[in-house]
């Protein structure tokens, strides 16, 4: 009797600390929980209100419309998308073939190279993004550094138009997204037990089907983890479309970004297209692994870290 | 074997190659600011007279205030909020876990331009001018993330033994935490600080939509001249950018080194 008294006693107790605890961490989590809620969650609510409303010269009128989404769906738009799908897919596949070995290279490296080879890599990503980019332009223009040694060498006749095209793009955004890919294969390539291919080869398989058989399902989370954090924003791009590529073929990311900034300004528009664009994300993320997120996000935050 | 060479071969020369790859255009880039061509074409002449443009412009002196103030104010703001959300996220039993750990991960997964994007709206929705503290209010959102998971991940491998014999040994709660506590994690605190600071002085897409005219930071105004065609001095001042980071990273991995 006595006895459950007090282990009674003893729960209620425990039960009283545990609540206290929970309070605690609410408190200490509130300015970060209203201050992303504010700035973070609600801004979203306010995207799909604005996708419903009139859009003005430089203001929404606040009156209820389908208009912009009647747009979305006649395939104005389909072209920008599956421009900025094509360019986020190319981006991925070839910081895919050239991370990869980049990434098996460094990995399977001695101790003291590792590091230093690392550091080689990303340096340059500690470069402004701008920066990066107007080094392109530099590099690529028709007066530049490449043209001008190419005609020097007698290779060319006329300067290449390199620059203005879907290939400067590309090149650009593989410059700025490789380290995305880099670093995560890096750190899985980095764990694999390599006595595994040993064995394999010792049982008969070649290099290559060792390779596929054996390093390539080791690496996938890697692999699946660079491949996320490369198209998601490749996807979004604005910047370097617009200071490489073409003007006559717009990627979503300019056209969403010219709706806002350009007058007469179609809020409307804009925050319809972000959500199509935000629909398209969910549903390759929910393709993906559900359960990936949370890992590939801090594999972000560490390669962020780095840079 | 003999395969095997080929494939060490192909990884070699795929590094070179990136490497070239990675390396060439912004050295070109500093090379040239010390051409003296109005016009990025061949060779010229070597000169420091883009360098004093530089320092008699005051619109990038500007910018450059603006870029540092707005990375001091948010890495401040963004690393006090993050050290009391991951004290509070260490507390497995938490109820408020799962929404804040969604309101944690999903802003880095999301394209920069989205959240510029959503942030426009929200500005323009409450008639807020935009300015420095629109810039401020984007930059502190898109650091929090990241500060909060730096100092988590700091707390993680925190020895919880030592406050058990600093309670053992009778000290008050609040003395525990600032004496035991606190100076344990400030590796972590400081890690997130810089990161932060970093990624504000990083950004160009958040800070292009949340910024109004007359508030440039210096990825604004670089961008603004590159489009103007007024590229004389981008040059020089991105050499020197290239440098502060190059300073920075020095420093960053100095103080690490030194607290870890």
């Amino acid at each position: 009797m006595n006895n459950s008294i007090q282990s009674y006693k003893a729960s209620v107790l425990e039960q009283r600390s545990i609540n206290n605890k929970n309070l605690q961490s609410w408190l200490l989590s509130a300015p970060s929980l209203f201050w992303l809620t504010l700035f973070f969650s609600i801004p979203y609510f306010i995207v799909v209100i604005y996708s419903l409303l009139v859009p003005g010269i430089y203001e929404v009128k606040f009156q209820f419309s389908l208009q912009a989404f009647r747009e979305v769906l006649s395939g104005v738009y389909f072209k920008p998308f599956f421009l900025s799908f094509r360019l986020a897919l190319f981006t991925t596949v070839i910081c895919i073939l050239l991370g990869y070995p980049v990434a098996y290279l460094i990995a399977r490296s001695s101790e003291k190279w590792k590091n230093f080879l690392l550091v080689l890599i990303i340096i340059p990503f500690w470069t402004n993004f701008i920066i990066r980019i107007f080094s392109w332009r530099i590099f690529l223009s028709s007066g530049g550094v490449l043209n001008d040694v190419l005609l020097k060498l007698g290779l060319i006749n006329s300067p290449l138009e390199i620059i203005r095209t879907d290939l400067a793009v590309i090149i650009v955004m593989v410059y700025v997204y490789l380290p995305y890919m880099i670093l995560p294969l890096y750190s899985v390539i980095e764990k694999i037990d390599f006595t595994l291919l040993d064995a394999a080869m010792d049982l008969g398989a070649n290099e290559r089907k060792a390779f596929f058989k054996v390093t390539l399902p080791l690496t996938s989370e890697g692999l699946f983890a660079g491949s996320i954090l490369v198209f998601i924003p490749a996807l979004g791009a604005y910047i370097i479309p617009q200071l490489m590529g073409n003007q006559n073929s717009l990627y979503i990311g300019q056209v969403i970004t010219y709706k806002i900034k350009n007058i007469p300004r179609n809020w409307p528009m804009a925050s319809a297209l972000s959500i199509v664009m935000l629909i398209l994300i969910a549903a390759i993320l929910l393709t993906a692994y559900s359960l990936y997120i949370r890992k590939v996000s801090r594999k972000r935050y560490e390669i962020r870290q780095n840079i | 074997m003999k395969s095997g060479r080929i494939y060490k071969n192909l990884n070699l020369t795929v590094f070179t190659l990136v490497i070239v790859f990675l390396y060439i255009p912004i050295l070109i880039l500093i090379i040239f600011s010390f051409n003296n061509s109005k016009i990025v074409a061949g060779w010229q002449g070597f000169t420091f007279k883009y360098y004093q443009l530089l320092f008699q412009n005051t619109q990038i002196k500007l910018a450059f205030q603006h870029t540092l103030l707005i990375a001091l104010l948010s890495t401040f703001v963004s690393t006090v909020l993050g050290v009391l959300a991951a004290l509070g996220l260490e507390n497995k039993r938490f109820t408020g876990r799962k929404v804040m750990n969604a309101l944690v991960y999903v802003p880095l997964i999301m394209p920069d331009i989205l959240m510029g994007v959503s942030l426009a709206l929200l500005f323009n929705f409450l008639r807020v001018e935009t300015g420095m503290i629109t810039v401020f209010i984007a930059h502190v959102t898109f650091c929090l993330s990241y500060t909060i998971i730096v100092v988590q991940s700091r707390l993680k491998g925190f020895d919880n033994s030592l406050i058990e014999a600093a309670m053992d040994l009778g000290a008050k709660p609040w003395l525990i935490f600032w004496k035991v506590k606190f100076p344990l994690i400030i590796p972590g605190i400081i890690a997130a600080a810089l990161l932060a600071f970093t990624l504000s002085i990083d950004d160009f897409i958040i800070t292009f939509f949340t910024s109004g005219r007359g508030f440039d930071t210096l990825p604004i105004y670089v961008e603004g001249a590159i489009r103007r065609g007024t590229i004389t001095t981008i040059n020089a001042l991105s050499t020197l950018m290239i440098g502060f980071t190059l300073f920075l990273v020095v420093i960053t991995k100095r103080v690490r080194k030194l607290l870890l």
